[in-house]
């Protein structure tokens, strides 16, 4: 059979309880009718499809789902992921403040090359702001990642946010395939999946020393 | 009887049918999010309890409806947008709507890796 898409990646949203990453799960209705009967078991992940320089790019998002609240996001969640979505609440300064602790458990459970993102979500709530755009802005360049203020209540940039990420992965994605398939004519590239089982990016990614230091800073560089 | 309904309800669908595949993109019927490009379903005929999109308040007992025409899509990632529930015990996921979150629109077998979408829980058009 055909494949429908150039591209698959996969990406996860992190960040404390309760800072609305349930609802940046690239919602774009305003209403969401979430009946009783599904929000009881559980969302689970959805497959979107956005489309990118005449590329078809399926994304799968995943949302922790509370496991969170446990401390208990294990290697296991991890695996596969290509783009993180870090998530505060900007009326909720402790989830701020623990995007820190959220970059450390991805440090040690993630690949190293795997592309992540800052969002400052529900920023229509600007009368219990406690976390300034600014602050936000810095925390992202001292991490060197991207950063955006959100507000999946009022669809303000959840987009746009699902768009950046897939296009830093997506670059990334085609260099890499550059880098290990000098290009001649018609080079097949059958997305992130292929390139992972075919380059072994897993491997690097596990120690596997100075080229994964090199993919490290590569990707530094991307988002610089 | 609503299942009177239900029986007849098949040769409604036949317009819907070409070689067996969907012949239209499919949307979701609250919201208008695209789900699946015409020609990625099957139309396979198994009879399945899809759990009510709405329940009714106070209720325990979850209130199914016996469905037989659904659009057998052999690959999750042949879908536009869907999103997957947990898996209950049965070892399935129920679809739903990625944008507006209605459901259940069909449902996932974890063993075989098809998703099942019904044909009465979504809404059939050309492509714009």
């Amino acid at each position: 059979m055909a494949k429908t898409y150039d591209y698959l990646f996969k990406l996860l949203l992190i960040g404390d309880s309760g800072v609305g990453k349930t609802c940046v799960l690239f919602r774009f209705s305003e209403d969401a009718f979430n009946t009783t009967f599904i929000s009881t078991i559980g969302i689970d992940f959805k497959i979107r499809t956005i489309e990118m320089d005449g590329k078809k790019i399926k994304l799968q998002i995943w949302d922790t789902a509370g496991q969170e609240r446990f401390r208990t996001i294990t290697t296991a969640y991890y695996r596969g992921a290509m783009g993180i979505m870090l998530v505060y609440d900007v009326t909720n300064e402790k989830s701020f403040d623990n995007i820190k602790n959220w970059i450390r458990n991805i440090e040690e459970n993630a690949s190293a090359d795997v592309e992540k993102m800052l969002l400052g979500n529900k920023c229509e709530l600007n009368s219990g702001r406690q976390v300034s755009k600014e602050r936000g802005e810095q925390l992202a360049v001292e991490y060197g990642i991207k950063f955006m203020e959100t507000s999946a209540k009022a669809s303000v940039n959840v987009e746009e946010a699902f768009h950046t990420l897939a296009r830093d992965i997506k670059t990334k994605t085609e260099k890499k395939l550059e880098a290990s398939n000098p290009p001649k004519g018609g080079v097949q590239s059958s997305g992130g999946h292929h390139l992972r089982d075919n380059n072994g990016t897993k491997k690097l990614g596990q120690g596997g020393g100075s080229a994964a230091a090199l993919n490290w800073l590569s990707s530094r560089c991307t988002v610089l | 009887m609503t299942d009177d309904n239900k029986i007849d309800v098949k040769n409604n669908f036949n317009h819907l049918i070409t070689e067996e595949k969907n012949k239209h993109t499919v949307y979701c019927t609250k919201c208008p999010s695209k789900i699946l490009s015409s020609t990625m379903g099957k139309h396979l005929r198994i009879e399945f309890n899809l759990p009510h999109m709405s329940q009714k308040k106070n209720c325990e007992a979850v209130e199914c409806e016996l469905l037989a025409d659904y659009w057998m899509v052999p690959d999750m990632y042949m879908f536009d947008n869907i999103g997957f529930s947990k898996t209950v015990e049965s070892g399935i996921k129920y679809l739903i709507c990625a944008d507006c979150e209605i459901g259940p629109i069909g449902w996932y077998d974890d063993k075989t890796k098809q998703s099942y979408v019904a044909l009465s829980r979504v809404k059939h058009s050309e492509d714009s």
